[in-house]
């Protein structure tokens, strides 16, 4: 049952209400504001409907009605107003405070009946309904939470897999997966410092994870080619060398086979990275012959990246270059040239690149 | 004696109160209640002791008490009384406060004569 409690200064009053309400609800009786606020207080949760009246000696309506919206307790529990007040004014200052009704005094029991039956109706489906939306609210916090640990999780399950992918290619260059994982970290260091100095790139934290992912598969391509070709230790002649230009290509064939494996920005880096790397800024590089802006910058920023490796490594036909022929034959131009942004943001990452270098190596020689 | 006798002498409006508790019996009880009311002494002392706050409450308690009660023509009274009292201050009227003792006066005779024929 309900509780309602009757608020107002006269017994016969209160009576009267109690009379016409005691069959529906049980009843709580408040002879002034004061009492009534400590019922609230005690009985919180228990009142389920507040029958107010305005004019009392000490703590008046009004002067409950403000004590009750301090607390936020109109939004639960509705009030409704029985006075004697005929000024429309006192009625509009109640229903500017919050009370969701008011009556005048003399009232007609039925009307009475209703309307508090209405208030109670309206309050509790109302509560039922926020009740409702706050579990789904928190249900859906969570089905959430789980659904982006899940893609986190995929996310880097999909990263090590193209890592194992790309390393399984270099195997066949007798090298181990370290040439993948210094141009990952050297694609890196370059594109977050080109994010700092070139905006007009538009390269963003989120873009470049995915660029330094895509990275790994700059060489997939190269597992098309002969070993005759890929592991000559010598000089290649012309067609050898025309041979091996084709691994851009031959690595685009491959993606576009897996084509649905990844997201289109993901699918569309890594095409950019395995196709454009060996393109240069004057247009002298393979396979399409790009020129300057033509070539996507995750392509140039690998190019140089992978150039810078291939120096300061050791390979079937080469001894390795110290850091600092490294970085001259690269700014010089002796490998092909790059655009003089991205050779200025090189340049201003060189320490980094040496010591990720000399750390790989000492990593790779323990 | 009947209480609608009683109500017809001071043109009361017994068949509001009737609809309002619903009921003969519970109108009857009710507004018999009247007879140990104080919020009419309470309105005399207020004004007798010049705190027109007070009078001003106890008359708007009497006009409630008497609408509810269907006893017209003192609601009427009080009502005027209460209004001229609003904020406090001494009515200018003091035929007002005559007014509403003299209808308190007949209702409260009206009352005890029906309710020493029961």
């Amino acid at each position: 049952m309900y509780k309602a409690l009757i608020v107002d200064d006269l017994e016969i009053n209160r009576e009267l209400l109690a009379e016409i309400l005691e069959d529906e609800y049980s009843i709580v009786l408040a002879e002034n504001g004061q009492q009534a606020l400590d019922i609230l207080t005690t009985e919180d949760n228990g009142i389920s409907v507040v029958l107010l009246d305005l004019v009392m000696p000490g703590m008046d309506g009004y002067q409950v009605l403000e004590e009750m919206s301090s607390r936020s307790l109109l939004d639960r529990i509705p009030v409704l107003v029985i006075s004697a007040e005929s000024a429309v004014m006192a009625e509009r200052r109640c229903f500017d405070m919050g009370v969701m009704d008011f009556i005048h005094k003399p009232f007609d029991s039925v009307l009475i009946r209703k309307r508090v039956e209405n208030m109670v109706e309206l309050v509790d489906y109302k509560n039922q309904l926020e009740e409702k939306v706050r579990e789904q609210t928190d249900t859906l916090r969570e089905q959430n939470g789980l659904l982006r640990e899940q893609a986190r999780k995929l996310k880097e399950r999909n990263t090590k897999m193209i890592d194992v992918l790309g390393a399984v290619v270099e195997s066949r260059n007798l090298e181990s997966g370290e040439h993948i994982k210094r141009v990952k970290g050297f694609t890196r260091l370059l594109g977050e410092q080109l994010m700092q100095e070139c905006p007009e790139y538009g390269l963003t934290q989120e873009k470049m994870e995915i660029i330094v992912s895509a990275a790994a598969l700059h060489d997939v391509g190269k597992i098309a080619i002969p070993d005759s070709v890929l592991l000559k230790p010598g000089k290649l002649t012309k067609e050898e060398f025309e041979e091996m230009k084709t691994h851009t290509i031959r690595g685009c064939e491959i993606l576009d086979n897996v084509e649905g494996a990844w997201d289109e920005e993901y699918g569309r880096y890594c095409y950019e990275i395995c196709r454009y790397h060996h393109e240069r800024y004057d247009g002298r590089g393979y396979p399409d012959g790009l020129c300057g802006e033509e070539i996507p910058v995750a392509a140039q920023i690998v190019g140089i990246a992978d150039v810078y490796d291939a120096l300061v490594s050791e390979r079937v036909y080469k001894g390795a270059f110290t850091e600092e022929e490294a970085f001259n034959m690269i700014q010089g131009g002796e490998c092909g040239l790059f655009s003089d942004r991205i050779l200025a943001g090189f340049a201003h990452v060189r320490a980094a690149f040496k010591e990720l270098a000399l750390n790989q190596k000492n990593h790779a020689a323990q | 004696m009947t209480l609608r006798e009683c109500y017809e002498s001071i043109q009361g409006d017994l068949d509001g109160l009737i609809g309002r508790v619903m009921g003969e019996e519970r109108a009857e009880r009710f507004s018999m209640k009247f007879l140990n009311d104080q919020s009419y002494s309470q309105l005399m002392d207020a004004i007798g002791q010049g705190d027109f706050e007070n009078a001003f409450r106890a008359a708007h308690t009497l006009k409630g008490v008497c609408a509810n009660l269907g006893f017209t023509k003192l609601q009427e009274a009080a009502a005027e009384l209460t209004e001229a009292m609003r904020g406090g201050t001494k009515p200018e009227n003091t035929e007002l406060i005559e007014q509403t003792k003299a209808e308190y006066e007949r209702t409260m005779q009206a009352l005890m004569a029906y309710q020493s024929s029961r």
